[in-house]
């Protein structure tokens, strides 16, 4: 540590910057490493499905059936929001009718999904993090390698695959709950008709709109398992680690999220 | 009878929980007024919070501004084939709404964990109790700094974000629709109710991180598993707390200023 201090000290000063831009580079590319690394194993372990059922059951309950109250709230205020955004444009041109396939347009391409899988990151993405890091501090992964069992299959598999397949179905529930929002806001602040507020939505709107928003919850569902597990495995240094690597996975998924969904717009649009 | 208490009590708990948050907040505004502001913790937690978030927030809001306007420009080509008002519309958004609150999201994750965890391994390691001891109060010493620092480095930040989400906005639009950057640096929709509307939310969004995540933090229970759990809520709470404020500012702000 010291012989690493003193190395800093003597390097010249106009050296800092690029150094630092170095060395973060390299801590990003080791994390990336790990992930992917993560989940080629875990897809090894996928091939013939070697995952434990009632590990499974009990995740896709904890992940998504409890997390279904706070994905509606943020759903329905997110459906709102978006009326009112578009509601100055509206009133300009006063083209009321077309105010259900703006709100809609944009809550289930773009920000639905983007605020659900925020969310999402922060219940249940931080949680597991917490809850890994806990059990590789007090050793309980090495004492399931010394019964025999693989932690990646017993332990990381389940939660994997429930947080793909339950951020997936909170999205539709999520999108269903935004329109409610949305229909409501429109109501009360434009006073559109929820009747044509709906026929708008349907008839501008098409079937790849809905699917553009589904694929990037199953893009954002990967991203957010794979952070959370890796941060949460590679905890170092006891009680304060596992709070540095709750910070470290929610910033990195929420990151993440943000570099798919540019991706994946360009890719989708 | 059951029914109704199983449907009463979380609303009942949610009414206590917005009581005890605003209660906490109008204590913390009076001590930052008339108590003691200890200027180094406050220079210390604007360093935290602001200076090491200035890149987190840039790249967040670099993709946020490309994604926007080349969405926006899709959805403008699909109707008029002509692209002279995208960037006065992407100029309104962003000042109205989406510079603060997508800003003030991503803030909530990174500032309102730190805040959450580092005050909940106080109270695990019972520093807070000690501090209730010395006759010290802990919403003077631990909150007020921090919601100092928050109010003005959210402030700050908010208005770098949406600096760059406008400058994104703008490489994106000349890149792939040929939109020319003097056509799109177009302010001309932007009016006063909009950066009212804009800097109120900022404001609004800097005192409320610090208020919900230092709310989780003081109700730490239960080890190092709890520090966990109060860093979770507090990224969970303040993020929930920016949406809502978000629906009300901006529903305030239609009714004040329509169109």
């Amino acid at each position: 540590m010291s012989a690493g201090e003193d190395e800093q000290r003597e390097e010249p000063f106009y050296l800092g910057v690029p150094t630092r831009i170095g060395a973060s580079l390299l801590h990003l590319s080791g994390e990336l490493g790990g992930m992917i690394v993560l989940a080629a194993r875990l897809l090894r372990r996928l091939v013939p499905p070697r995952v434990d059922r009632d590990e499974l059951v009990k995740n896709l309950h904890k992940t998504g059936v409890r997390s279904v109250g706070i994905v509606s709230v943020t759903a329905i205020f997110v459906g709102a929001i978006m009326v009112i955004q578009a509601a100055p444009l509206v009133m300009r041109f006063n083209a009321k009718e077309i105010v259900g396939w703006g709100a809609g347009f944009a809550t289930l391409r773009e920000v639905g999904p983007l605020l659900i899988a925020l969310m999402f990151s922060g219940r249940v993405g931080a949680n597991n993090t917490a809850e890994l890091g806990t059990m590789v501090v007090t050793d309980q992964i090495d004492a399931l390698r010394a019964l025999a069992i693989d932690p990646l299959a017993y332990l990381i598999l389940p939660r994997v695959i429930s947080m793909v397949v339950m951020l997936f179905l909170l999205t539709i529930v999520g999108d269903a709950v935004a329109i409610v929002g949305a229909i409501g806001a429109a109501k009360v602040l434009l006073d559109v008709d929820p009747r044509s507020f709906i026929s708008s939505l349907t008839v501008l709107l098409d079937e790849w709109d809905l699917a553009t928003g589904l694929i990037k919850s199953v893009a954002f569902g990967v991203m957010i398992a794979l952070t959370s597990c890796h941060f949460g495995l590679s905890v170092k240094g006891g009680a304060p680690g596992v709070g540095r690597a709750v910070n470290a996975a929610v910033v990195a998924a929420a990151s993440g999220i943000f570099v798919l969904d540019y991706f994946s717009t360009y890719l989708l649009g | 009878m059951s029914a109704l208490e199983t449907m009463g009590a979380p609303v009942l708990h949610l009414v206590r929980e917005i009581r005890d948050l605003f209660a906490m907040l109008a204590r913390t505004v009076v001590l930052s007024i008339r108590g003691r502001r200890d200027r180094r913790t406050i220079v210390e937690q604007a360093y935290q919070m602001g200076n090491r978030s200035v890149f987190f927030v840039s790249v967040t809001m670099g993709f946020i501004g490309t994604i926007m306007v080349f969405q926006a420009g899709l959805q403008a080509l699909k109707i008029v084939p002509e692209l002279s008002m995208l960037g006065a519309t992407f100029a309104e958004l962003l000042v109205r709404d989406l510079a603060a609150s997508i800003g003030a999201m991503m803030l909530a994750t990174r500032v309102g964990a730190g805040i959450a965890a580092e005050i909940g391994s106080m109270v695990v390691t019972e520093q807070v109790d000690a501090m209730r001891m010395c006759a010290a109060d802990p919403i003077e010493y631990l909150v007020v700094p921090r919601f100092l620092a928050s109010v003005l480095m959210t402030f700050c930040l908010l208005i770098w974000a949406a600096v760059v989400a406008f400058g994104a906005g703008m490489v994106t639009a000349n890149v792939v629709f040929e939109v020319n950057y003097a056509t799109f640096a177009n302010f001309s929709m932007v009016d006063a109710g909009d950066v009212i509307v804009g800097l109120t939310k900022m404001l609004a969004y800097g005192a409320a991180i610090p208020i919900v995540s230092a709310r989780c933090g003081l109700t730490t229970f239960g080890g190092s598993e709890g520090v966990g759990w109060a860093t979770t809520n507090a990224v969970v709470q303040s993020s929930l707390a920016v949406i809502v404020l978000n629906f009300v500012i901006s529903s305030v702000g239609f009714l004040l200023f329509p169109g």
